[in-house]
């Protein structure tokens, strides 16, 4: 495993300069602190790119959660710090960058990714070097084996948690006959695998299971055929413009009448940029929205938290993921009084909190973080202010049975 | 010793120069991981520069020839568990198979025509990548490209230790800069700039001109695929975004960056590129404004290239 280099390694004549001058200012006045490395939590997102909005909103949570943590005195006075690096949502450019955090920077732990294969890339070079990981993004593949391993660890969500969750609400509320509408790559086959597993009990009929490719601006051939079908529920599994393009358009063609839209992600940033209007009567699911802190104490704190830090402005869904990994992988540091990976791990595996949105805890087979869900619906008037986008309609509280089976990630337990 | 004399000595010498250069490298560089980037995407310039420095031929696919080695050593150490050697060897093998391929049909073309369709070639090998899920990971890309510590003669290379990675794709790199060495001193590497100077003449003289092409096509698969494969080890990841058409974008970037048809302007132009977008990203997200006004400049005041221009002075 490697190890952090002693601290004369790393210096280079300008720093040694510029320290010895601020040592020389700070002597006076203050006694110099211990001389303990920081704890270094690595943090690759998307920085720039079509997700920076959520991204640059992680790196915002994911600070607080180190302030949190230092003025809670650290790991018996060692700070942590956060080194945020764009990943340029490239999964070889998030390797490279995970490369980097290990070896030159000596990160303790790596928390991040936007996306599916970019989270898979990183936790490939985190678990080849021993480097604990906890990944904030949606993907059912990193908790199943081969991907998974020791060191890995969950704190966002799966695909399978997610269209369960919404396709157990939608399914037995607004009706049976169900018409999917997928953008055609990795994420909406594994939300419509969800969608299907939940609804087989429920006994769903498909009526069709139609894919638009990636960056579609014209769905006008693909709503007629769905207005004909006369679906009760259309589930769209897609993402960013793709959804609001689909949303806006659908509303225009009176889809809306007959059918119920549901999005197993509905992004806080995403309604917030499309406007209500698009959005109106569409339902979701959501891991955080701002708004549970009426009957959450955790997350009341965890927005005030934000609202002083970032001029009284609300944590996105995203967002909060950042805070909680961050803020999980120093609870492990100080619950094992180390830094060292295995005895983290160990602390983390099967560790109960609640940092933000009720209670948590991480499934001792494959460290995925079991956690409730909240079925959200758009709002389009009666709004309270700017950030008063969406109504909690009903809570998934945290349940493993809303999870894979352990054997079927192909886990022994 | 006069200054044309120790020109002369350079360039005769080119290939021990760069191994000697490339040698130090890592012990100037702080960025290891980048170290090796730059490594990776130096031999994959080199490799679009023996077709577009050398012969004259403008590819948009060359990411069909980096990502088909880089799948090809990929695929047969995760799904076949093959040993290293025998990995590393299927990268340029893959390489020069798909520019076999591909090299067949495009060199029936020039110029824009060339270009558009080896672009639209490697564009139909992503979208197989895309959808073949079971041998390449599709879309999350092929994970666990993982090699063990190797064991060589007495000695313990650990490739997790950021050194022993470097001085390992190092050797390979420097093995293939001697090969492209003497193959750009061979008849035929005469013949390719031939062809680039004066393709009428070029035939007249009796050489085959498509042969010629076609053969420069493949070595240049050799030469990408080899990169491919490095990169799939060193990354310990294949993504599907290898053969994305951005990868034939930037080596194109890369090439005239340094300076295209000189033996070194590849590898300046991947190291430029390489750490200035690694210390702009560290300063600023907007980090590809800054990226593009360099090149953008670049094209509009050392057209030959940073290598090229340097070259050009010393010329005069």
């Amino acid at each position: 495993m490697l190890r952090p280099a002693p601290p004369s390694a790393q210096l280079t004549r300008r720093t040694l300069l510029a320290s010895a001058a601020g040592a020389a200012a700070l002597a006076r006045v203050s006694i110099l602190r211990a001389d303990e490395p920081t704890i270094k939590v690595g943090f690759p997102v998307p920085l720039t790119g079509p997700y920076a909005t959520e991204a640059q909103d992680q790196v915002r949570c994911a600070e607080l959660a180190i302030a949190e943590f230092n003025e809670g005195g650290g790991l018996g006075g060692r700070r942590a710090e956060l080194l945020a690096r764009d990943d340029k949502l490239n999964p070889g450019e998030a390797a490279t960058r995970t490369l980097e955090l290990i070896e030159k920077d000596h990160a303790d732990f790596i928390v991040g990714s936007l996306s599916a294969s970019v989270q898979l890339a990183v936790n490939n070079v985190c678990k080849q070097r021993n480097v604990l990981y906890n990944s904030i993004s949606q993907s059912d593949q990193i908790d199943a084996l081969p991907d998974w391993s020791p060191v890995t660890f969950h704190e966002a969500l799966t695909p399978h948690m997610t269209a369960g969750a919404v396709g157990r609400y939608a399914f037995s509320t607004f009706g049976k006959r169900v018409v999917f509408l997928s953008a055609d790559y990795a994420y909406g086959a594994e939300m419509v695998a969800g969608f299907r597993a939940a609804g087989a009990p429920l006994g769903i009929e498909v009526l069709a299971d139609l894919k638009h490719p990636l960056g579609t601006t014209d769905f006008s051939t693909l709503l007629p055929r769905i207005a004909a079908l006369k679906p009760d529920v259309l589930c769209l599994s897609n993402f960013g413009r793709d959804q609001q393009i689909a949303v806006r358009q659908a509303t225009d063609f009176g889809l809306k009448r007959t059918t119920r839209i549901v999005i197993p992600v509905m992004l806080y940033t995403a309604r917030v940029a499309a406007g209500p209007h698009a959005y109106e009567g569409v339902v979701g699911g959501t891991s955080y929205y701002w708004g549970i802190e009426s009957s959450v104490p955790s997350a009341r704190a965890f927005n005030d938290r934000y609202r002083r830090a970032y001029g009284n402005k609300v944590p996105s869904d995203y967002g909060a993921l950042g805070y909680a990994g961050v803020r999980a992988v120093l609870a492990g540091a100080k619950a094992a009084g180390s830094t060292e990976t295995a005895k983290v791990a160990a602390a983390l595996s099967g560790m109960r909190y609640d940092f933000y949105k009720g209670p948590e805890t991480y499934r001792p087979c494959d460290h995925q973080a079991v956690q409730s869900l909240f079925i959200i619906g758009s709002k389009s008037k009666d709004m309270a202010n700017a950030y008063d986008v969406f109504e909690v309609i009903a809570t998934d509280p945290a349940d493993e049975a809303a999870l894979q089976s352990c054997a079927a990630e192909g886990h022994a337990s | 010793m006069a200054r044309a004399d120790l020109m002369a000595a350079a360039a005769r010498h080119r290939a021990a120069l760069a191994a000697a250069a490339l040698l130090v490298f890592p012990l100037l560089m702080p960025f290891k991981a980048i170290a090796v980037n730059i490594l990776v995407q130096g031999l994959f310039a080199v490799g679009f520069n023996l077709l577009y420095g050398y012969l004259g031929l403008l590819s948009f696919g060359h990411a069909a020839l980096l990502g088909s080695g880089a799948y090809a050593c990929g695929i047969v150490l995760v799904r076949f568990g093959w040993p290293w050697w025998a990995a590393l060897a299927a990268g340029p093998l893959g390489g020069m198979a798909i520019a076999a391929a591909i090299g067949a049909l495009a060199i029936r073309t020039r110029g824009i025509y060339f270009a558009m369709v080896t672009l639209a070639l490697a564009q139909c090998l992503y979208f197989i990548a895309y959808q073949a899920t079971g041998w390449t990971g599709g879309e999350n890309g092929l994970r666990g490209v993982n090699i063990a510590a190797i064991r060589l003669a007495g000695l313990r290379i650990d490739l997790v230790d950021p050194l022993h990675r470097y001085y390992f794709v190092a050797v390979f790199v420097i093995a293939a800069l001697f090969a492209l060495s003497r193959i750009l001193a061979s008849p035929f590497g005469a013949v390719m700039e031939a062809v680039r100077e004066n393709e009428a003449r070029a035939r007249a003289c009796g050489y085959d001109i498509r042969t010629t092409r076609w053969l420069a096509f493949v070595l240049s698969g050799g030469f990408c695929g080899l990169a491919g494969a490095l990169q799939a080890i060193h990354l310990g990841i294949v993504p599907v975004e290898t053969l994305y058409y951005t990868t034939s974008g930037l080596v194109v970037m890369m090439t005239l960056l340094g300076g295209a048809g000189t033996f070194f302007g590849p590898f300046i132009g991947a190291g430029l590129f390489g750490m200035l977008e690694e210390l702009v990203s560290l300063w600023t997200v907007h980090w590809q404004l800054v990226v593009g006004v360099v090149f953008v400049a670049c094209v509009l005041f050392f057209p030959r290239g940073v290598w090229g221009t340097l070259l050009a002075g010393r010329g005069r």
